[in-house]
């Protein structure tokens, strides 16, 4: 009776079942501190603006256009935003700059988890309210360069008459509450402020407020799955020309948490799960050499970067000339081919070699070449290892140094542990010393900060929109963010010039200088850009995929016969 | 020679087989760096990354999903296992038998000079550095306590607790989770291979420790303890003589078990990546490739095999043993 | 007998709460990290860069609302390397009197009450591990007392219990799952249980449930029986060697009937502490199986909550299970007279 229960044959099921390796945890909208509960919020919230897929471009979403970008002064840009008349949360009530205004002072407010949305949004320095029309406000922003665009723009709605009913923040300014010092306690109307926003409890129930997104949360079983309703009277359906992600045609969203990437690939294969995103690529490779009638397979780039940086505050590997000799060490082309069966791109620099317009393609990638390396490692001042001396040595002012490198990475990356095996194999043919350190995931932030490390490893995530090489590379930037420690006048400059730059060939000119620049100091190696792969079913139509995180647009998706019959 | 050959006469053909087995595994391993393998351990071939076995690449077990050598891995893991897995299964028994033998055997009552009760204490504060002031002052409380009982006539010594201590070490060992002990580890650096095993050997004899125990609280009871005891014999030496060697009979079964569950907990300490450095190789983490890829099945049936018949190696010449000397 | 139960009740308590006071203060020393996490994941592409004085002040803030910026115990060793007086106000003594309020405190990740998310955890995780937990003692007495009754498939079982021990379990899981929910090789359970639609009976979500737990339960069996039984049978062989068992036979007893009315019962004894060992493990899940047949339990949680530095979920979690085990062992000692009543309580 078991088995025949789970053999016969359901018809499918109207939702579309979407696997994520782990559950988002917390939604509230404040901290979102991973890539699930940002896609999850992104269905039931809105911002004004929206990175759409296809074509790649930053468009207006609860924003009726873009807004009027003008500068202010020297140093301040200022973006007036009209909210789109018909936009309106779930209780009836239009979306007016008021939600917004409350929205940027609760991420300023005390008392509130809300540190992520603070130092990303630190920039919005103040909200002018139009007193004629409640639908229009300015902000202003501190700073003149492109990518304030995005900043300003990018982040979700929430609406004021459920986290703060009495108006309270209302009678603080914007920049009252930035200024508001980490040791002050807040005052009573504040602390009156943070226990409603924390008894709504958007973190654990969202459902409970009104959002103004196309889908509800109607279930969330922690650890299992969240499953996601389209709301039937939801104001955009009558709405053209909203970003793809806005467009809700799947009726319903389940997203299953299966942390185990085999078991979700047998659980597509069998037809309990649609898509599978992010596909590792072993489990990818299999489902291409053993093609399965039912599981159709989408590929695209994407902007994750994998690399490896020098703690360039190391005697050792304070000179441009080791760390080139260093580089040369990783065979990027034999990892790409053997661990991501050569899908993604060997890259020279930051920028992905798939942006013709900024790529400096007069670079080319990092050879793998030992002698280079031996060669490299002699002009620069070391001495090879002799039958009595193992080890590289080298003669400074402060004493003798030594070439004894320790890598970390996190022990649960696959690509990095056999990138570390590789590399140790070409330095120990070289006879420098390498000890190997996987790291635990959240020592691995720590060892980086603390810069217990001579090389590490890892995987970083950009996005199209955003070029900015400052809290990486830039002197001034800490070390939480700078892992390299790298600081270089010439690199600064250029960095500066590339952010704040507004005139494009220009900004163009100075990137591609930049990278050239960099590949040549090698404060880091890049690797390769990382490929985004995603499989699903094939009864599912809509499915547009993209170098945009999560790799593809999921409200798009409805099964062939939903679609057929609609 | 003539002993060895009747014993070697008296044992079964299963016996002789395991002990070829275990014999086997020691050579390779102990001849693993001198032996002429294709390919090294620890250097992942990128061109062969997780490909099934074959006569062209030269990899005659195939290559597991980093690109290393399954048959080099075994060679130099049956090594690891050799040198460190198994002298930490050893140790964990060894401990856990005396432990909880001895906690059994004596329960709450064993007898602990007053003084000596007072100063380890003191011992530890002044390890961990407290202010000298305060020791001194502890130091006299004891001194003052210890002359009160001298002068009330009190006896010298007091029972301590040993079987509510080893219980609560027992239970605590298991209950943390392995997680936050090892937490705990890292946080402190990391560990070196002897380290290492160490901490397994160290977290590890719990289970025999509470295995003995309860067996020896059986042994106890039964008549000969009772009579050596009554006999007028020192209580330790009936304790080591007479009730220790049946107590520990459970630990015949527990050690192969506890081999294979050591090898699996390095597996997981490597994930959490304060394991063995990755390029030592053991069977391990060779089995932990199968969390990777599931489907290079080489990669996984080799050691696992491998890993099998060591200990039903074990298993049956430990059984035998047993038989033999009843 | 009262007095003796309590005594071992209070000691019970006392233990709970000494292990619950380190592994607080153990997981507590490394605050920091909880703060680090609770922030933004560093150093992406595309985060607007932020200043070390931005960094310090929502570093501070995070502190503060974690709890964290608090002495940790009454007495601490400062920076200097000297000690000093904490206050009341540390977080032990906090956590303490919570603790005596019934409040295990929220979870540094999503504010939740950290109760209440155990016993979410709990309610999937007992059913699964109960189950697994009665079946391997059923298997264990069949085989053991069959291998007694039958001495000569004494050295195949064996064989076959020890060379399924020594597998580990999450090769066990990962090839039930491999083998019978593969569409390729036998397509008979799922690989993740459908998601039940909303507002369906309970029952009904239960036997829906059933078939996905079928491979996660097999693969928690097939873990427990080999220890259990192997103990198992070698204590029953060992009691078939003691003089009162050749009495029973030679009174004409069946094989059959002397294991099971007169050698079982003193056998269990030494398995007894095995048994009680299965009480605590039923408590904190089995992380390996949760995680490959993708069932939210216990033992998922708690390693997430370690990876994650989720402590006030850790700390909880360890409470409940260690309470479980000190329960187990409670229960084992009181079994341990009713199985041999030479085992005198002895104060």
């Amino acid at each position: 009776m078991l088995l025949g229960s789970c053999l016969d044959k359901h018809a499918p099921p109207a939702a579309i079942r979407i696997r994520w390796a782990h559950d988002p945890e917390t939604l509230a909208p404040l901290a979102l501190q991973n890539q699930s509960a940002m896609d999850a919020s992104n269905l039931m919230y809105l911002s004004l603006l929206q990175v759409n897929s296809k074509p790649l471009s930053i468009e207006p979403a609860l924003a009726e256009q873009l807004p009027e970008v003008g500068p202010r002064g020297d140093s301040l840009t200022t973006f007036r935003y009209t909210i789109r008349p018909n936009a309106a949360w779930d209780d009836g009530r239009p979306v007016t700059a008021a939600d917004v205004a409350c929205t940027l002072k609760l991420m300023s407010c005390p008392g509130i988890p809300n540190e992520i949305s603070r130092n990303n949004y630190s920039r919005i320095r103040q909200i002018e309210l139009n007193p004629a029309n409640s639908r229009q406000f300015t902000l202003v922003c501190q700073g003149q360069s492109p990518e304030l665009l995005l900043i300003s723009g990018d982040f979700f709605i929430l609406p004021e008459a459920v986290l703060d009913p009495q108006h309270r923040l209302r009678s603080y300014s914007l920049p009252a509450l930035q200024r508001w010092p980490a040791t002050r306690p807040p005052d009573s109307a504040l602390a009156a402020v943070a226990r409603q926003y924390q008894a709504a409890d958007l973190a654990n129930h969202p459902e409970h407020a009104p959002g103004c997104g196309p889908y509800r949360l109607a279930r969330w079983e922690k650890d299992r799955y969240l499953s996601f309703r389209s709301k039937p009277n939801w104001w955009g359906k009558a709405t053209t020309g909203l970003p793809l992600a806005l467009q809700a045609r799947a009726p319903q969203l389940d997203y299953l948490i299966i942390p185990n990437a085999s078991a979700a690939a047998l659980a597509l294969r069998r037809g309990d799960l649609d898509v599978f995103p992010q596909v590792p690529a072993a489990d990818f490779n299999r489902f291409s050499t053993n093609p399965s009638a039912d599981v159709r397979l989408y590929a695209s780039d994407s902007y994750d970067i994998a690399l490896a940086g020098f703690n360039t505050k190391r005697p050792a590997l304070a000179d441009a000339l080791t760390r080139q000799a260093l580089s040369r060490l990783f065979d990027t082309a034999g990892l790409l081919r053997g661990t991501q069966q050569g899908r993604g791109q060997r890259t020279a620099g930051l920028v992905p070699p798939f942006d013709r317009t900024n790529y400096n393609d007069s670079l080319r990638p990092v050879p793998y070449h030992p002698a280079a390396a031996r060669a490299l490692l002699l002009q620069a001042g070391w001495q090879p290892p002799t039958a009595g001396q193992p080890g590289w040595r080298r003669a400074s002012s402060r004493g003798e140094q030594k070439l004894q490198l320790a890598v970390r990475y996190r022990s649960s990356d696959e690509l990095f542990a056999t990138a570390a095996l590789q590399f140790r194999a070409a330095a120990t043919s070289l006879g420098i010393a390498v000890e190997l350190r996987p790291t635990e995931s959240a020592l691995f932030g720590k060892a980086l900060a603390d810069g217990d490390f001579d090389i590490f490893m890892r995987t970083l995530h950009g996005n199209p929109f955003a070029v900015n090489f400052a809290p990486l590379l830039h002197s001034g930037t800490s070390s939480e963010t700078n892992s390299t420690r790298f600081g270089n006048p010439a690199c600064d400059q250029f960095i500066d010039a590339v952010a704040t730059a507004n005139d494009s060939p220009q900004r163009v000119r100075q990137l591609r200088q930049l990278q050239a620049l960099l590949q040549q100091q090698a404060p880091l190696v890049p690797f390769f850009f990382l490929a985004n792969r995603v499989a699903a079913r094939r009864d599912c139509q809509g499915l547009y995929v993209s170098s945009l995180k999560p790799g593809f647009v999921a409200p798009t998706i409805e099964r062939t016969a939903a679609a057929a019959s609609r | 020679m003539e002993s060895l050959k009747s014993l070697f006469g008296r044992m079964r053909r299963g016996q002789l087989l395991a002990l070829g087995w275990l014999a086997g595994v020691v050579l390779l391993a102990l001849l693993a760096p001198v032996l002429p393998l294709p390919y090294p351990a620890g250097i992942p071939d990128l061109a062969h990354v997780a490909e099934a076995p074959s006569r062209a690449s030269r990899h005659w077990l195939g290559t597991d999903p980093q690109g290393g050598d399954v048959l080099s891995g075994l060679l130099f893991g049956a090594r690891t296992a050799l040198l460190l897995t198994l002298p930490a299964a050893l140790l964990a028994n060894l401990l856990g038998g005396v432990v909880g033998g001895a906690a059994g055997f004596w329960g709450n009552r064993l007898l602990v000079s007053a003084p000596a009760m007072g100063l380890a204490p003191l011992a530890l504060a002044w390890v961990l550095g407290m202010p000298p002031l305060a020791v001194a002052a502890g130091a006299v409380t004891v001194g003052a306590l210890w002359a009160w009982r001298c002068m009330r006539r009190l006896p010298a010594s007091i029972a301590a607790p040993l079987d509510s201590l080893v219980l609560a070490t027992v239970s605590s060992l298991d209950t943390v989770p392995r997680l936050v002990l090892v937490l705990a580890l890292v946080a402190r650096g990391g560990l070196s291979v002897a380290g290492l095993g160490l901490v397994l050997g160290l977290t590890a004899w719990s289970g025999p420790a509470r295995l003995v125990r309860a067996r020896m609280l059986a042994v106890k009871a039964l008549p000969f303890v009772e009579a050596a005891q009554a006999s007028g014999l020192p209580l330790a030496r009936v304790w080591w003589h007479h009730a220790l060697p049946h107590a520990l009979k459970p630990l015949q079964t527990a050690l192969p078990l506890s081999l294979a569950g050591l090898l699996a907990l390095e597996s997981t300490l490597s994930f959490l990546g304060i394991g063995l450095p990755p390029d030592v190789a053991s069977w391990g983490q060779q089995l932990a490739a199968a969390r990777q890829q599931p489907q290079a099945w080489w990669a996984v049936v080799f050691p696992a095999l491998a890993l099998f018949a060591t200990i039903i190696s074990i298993n049956v010449l430990t059984t035998r043993k047993s038989s033999l000397s009843n | 007998m009262v007095r003796l139960l309590l005594r071992h009740l209070g000691q019970t308590l006392l233990a709970t709460w000494l292990l619950a006071s380190v592994v607080f203060l153990l997981t507590r020393a490394d605050g920091e990290q909880a703060v680090r996490l609770a922030l933004a994941p560093a150093a992406d592409l595309s985060m607007p860069a932020v200043s070390q004085a931005e960094e310090l002040a929502s570093r501070a803030a995070a502190r503060h609302r974690l709890g964290l910026d608090r002495p940790l115990f009454y007495v601490g060793c400062s920076a200097a390397g000297s000690w000093e007086w904490g206050g009341w106000h540390n977080q032990y003594h906090q956590w303490l009197r919570a603790l005596l309020h019934g409040n295990l405190g929220t979870s540094f990740r999503s504010g939740e009450l950290v109760s209440h998310r155990l016993a979410q955890a709990l309610a999937f995780t007992l059913p699964l591990t109960g189950l697994a937990a009665v079946l391997a003692i059923l298997a264990a007495l069949v085989l053991a007392t069959g291998m007694a009754a039958f001495p000569r498939w004494q050295g195949p079982v064996r064989t076959v219990l020890v060379g399924l021990h020594s597998v580990p379990l999450f090769i066990v899981a990962l090839a039930l799952l491999l083998l019978f929910a593969n569409p390729e090789l036998l397509n008979w359970f799922p690989a993740y249980g459908a998601a039940p639609e909303v507002g369906t009976h309970a029952l009904k979500q239960f036997f829906d449930a059933l078939p996905q737990l079928v491979l996660p339960v097999a693969a928690l069996v097939l873990a427990a029986v080999p220890e259990l039984t192997l103990q198992l049978a070698s204590a029953l062989a060992h009691e078939l060697r003691q003089p009162y068992i050749v009495t029973a036979r030679a009174k004409g007893l069946r094989a059959s009937a002397v294991v099971r009315h007169h050698a079982l019962r003193n056998a269990l004894l030494p398995t007894l502490a095995q048994l009680a060992e299965l009480l605590p493990a039923m408590a904190a899940g089995a992380v390996v199986v949760e995680t490959i047949f993708a069932l939210p339990g216990m033992g998922r949680l708690l390693a997430e909550a370690a990876a994650t530095r989720d402590y006030p979920l850790l700390v909880g979690g360890v409470l409940l299970v260690g309470l479980a085990r000190l329960l187990s062992l409670l229960l084992a000692d009181l079994s341990y007279s009713w199985a041999d009543p030479r085992i005198r309580w002895k104060a």
